[in-house]
């Protein structure tokens, strides 16, 4: 037996005909995540289901970004528990990695690589043929500068090869935090459309953004407020 | 995908990078060539001074210069938050480690092969006596810095050890790299390449030890 196994692993491996796909995309129970002495994210109790599309809300230093990490394994949970895609997140993270990604603030490109050469590297992470990187390119309007290096891309840009990134997986969990940052009008609707993509794959999607004209497609929204995910709707105060 | 894959794809990656910017060979040749320039003309005309002391200026310069390239190696992981992409992908741990080594050792290689016959020329040493033993000093002692550099390069990630740390952890882990290369190159140049095996097998020891130790502890360096 794997020591690290949770109660989850072990009740998910012995159900059969269990598919990971089945299980709830993202279970929080109590997470709480502190750097330092500052708490950013405070017992944070969360459940979305396969094929949902999660809108959290909140201002500025709400836990936003906190939250999304921890559901990414970029960070772990100093209290609580959970699993993501019915994975444990500290003992099934590796796997976790390889079904999800994140799209956030900084867009995580090699500068002196172009866009091209950026999409490629991430196929040849993930082990995949770059077969569709010419379609996505497509698809987010960088075809002509594709070649270019990013170091003179726009934000905006740089945001649509980030988008990119994640069309060109396909994962079962899309998690975006604070897209819209930045964009133009074109640019936005790029990140609209790659949600909807997503949607229309069967995907899950969990979008964060204080942009009050976004998120339109969301099937539910939760808001967030000092770390906290609240129980119910916010005072316009919060929105 | 397998480890040597995975280390293969990275390095392929930086050394694109490093091929498009120049950066680290951009700084680092310039910085080498006025490094042995100015103890040249420090130490005056004396020729059997220039040569006495020219196998640990050369290593010296090599040193200097591979901390500067893992500084440049690391900072285009930084630049945009690129190293959390590497970390949220499936990539073991060890390979970004190896990759980095791999890319970095291929640049110093390439700047040795320029410095090397700079000062050939500058302090009048003869390289070509012993030219196995010399090649053999310079990979081994290239291997070990950069294994080292790789190891904890990474360090210069975090904020606030950017500046200090690496040059702390880095020079003082390396001084057995250049002492046995200094003194590896200063029996190939006196033609007595013959008895350098024990410092060649310091190198080789040292550089198992660090590829061992990247491989192993790297991960949990990286992992939050």
């Amino acid at each position: 037996m794997d020591p690290h196994s949770t109660p989850n692993d072990l009740i998910a491996q012995e159900q059969p005909g269990f598919s990971p796909a089945a299980a709830p995309s993202v279970v929080l129970s109590g997470v709480t995540r502190v750097f330092g002495v500052v708490p950013a994210l405070v017992r944070a109790d969360l459940r979305v289901e396969p094929g949902e599309t999660l809108l959290i809300r909140g201002a500025n230093g709400a836990g936003k970004s906190t939250l999304l990490r921890v559901i990414a394994t970029a960070i772990s949970p100093t209290y609580g528990s959970g699993t993501v895609l019915g994975l444990d997140l500290i003992a099934g993270r590796e796997e976790i990695r390889r079904r999800i990604e994140l799209v956030g603030h900084r867009t995580r490109l090699y500068e002196d690589l172009s866009a091209r050469e950026n999409l490629r590297f991430t196929c040849s992470l993930y082990g995949m043929e770059p077969r569709n990187v010419e379609d996505v390119l497509e698809r987010v309007g960088l075809t002509e500068v594709a070649g270019e290096r990013v170091r003179g891309y726009s934000q905006g840009m740089r945001q649509r090869v980030a988008v990119a990134r994640a069309l060109i997986r396909m994962p079962e969990l899309l998690l975006l935090d604070e897209p819209y940052s930045g964009l133009d009008t074109e640019a936005k609707e790029v990140v609209d459309r790659a949600v909807l993509d997503a949607q229309r794959a069967g995907r899950t999607v969990i979008l964060a953004t204080h942009d009050l004209t976004r998120g339109g497609m969301a099937t539910r929204t939760v808001f967030m407020d000092g770390g906290r995910i609240l129980p119910q709707l916010p005072t316009p105060g919060h929105l | 995908m397998s480890l040597i894959r995975q280390s293969a794809v990275i390095a392929a990656k930086d050394l694109r990078i490093e091929v498009r910017g120049r950066y680290a060979l951009g700084a680092v040749l310039p910085f080498a060539g006025t490094l042995l320039i100015a103890f040249g003309l420090s130490l005056g005309p004396g020729r059997t001074l220039l040569q006495e002391t020219a196998p640990g200026l050369l290593w010296l310069a090599v040193l200097f210069a591979s901390v500067l390239s893992f500084r440049q190696a690391y900072q285009s992981e930084s630049e945009d938050g690129a190293i959390e992409g590497l970390l949220l992908a499936p990539v073991d741990r060890a390979a970004i480690f190896l990759g980095k080594a791999v890319a970095v050792i291929a640049a110093l290689l390439v700047m040795e092969v320029v410095v090397v016959p700079m000062v050939a020329g500058l302090f009048g040493l003869s390289f070509g006596r012993e030219p196995l033993t010399l090649a053999a000093a310079f990979v081994l002692g290239t291997i070990g810095l950069g294994a080292v550099g790789s190891l904890f390069g990474v360090l210069t990630e975090s904020p606030r050890a950017r500046e200090a740390v690496f040059p702390l952890l880095v020079l003082p882990l390396a001084t057995p790299v250049l002492v046995a290369g200094v003194k590896a190159t200063s029996l190939a140049v006196g033609g007595r390449g013959g008895e350098a095996g024990s410092w060649l097998g310091l190198l080789v020891a040292f550089d198992l030890v660090f590829l061992a130790a990247g491989t192993l502890v790297f991960g949990y360096l990286l992992e939050d």
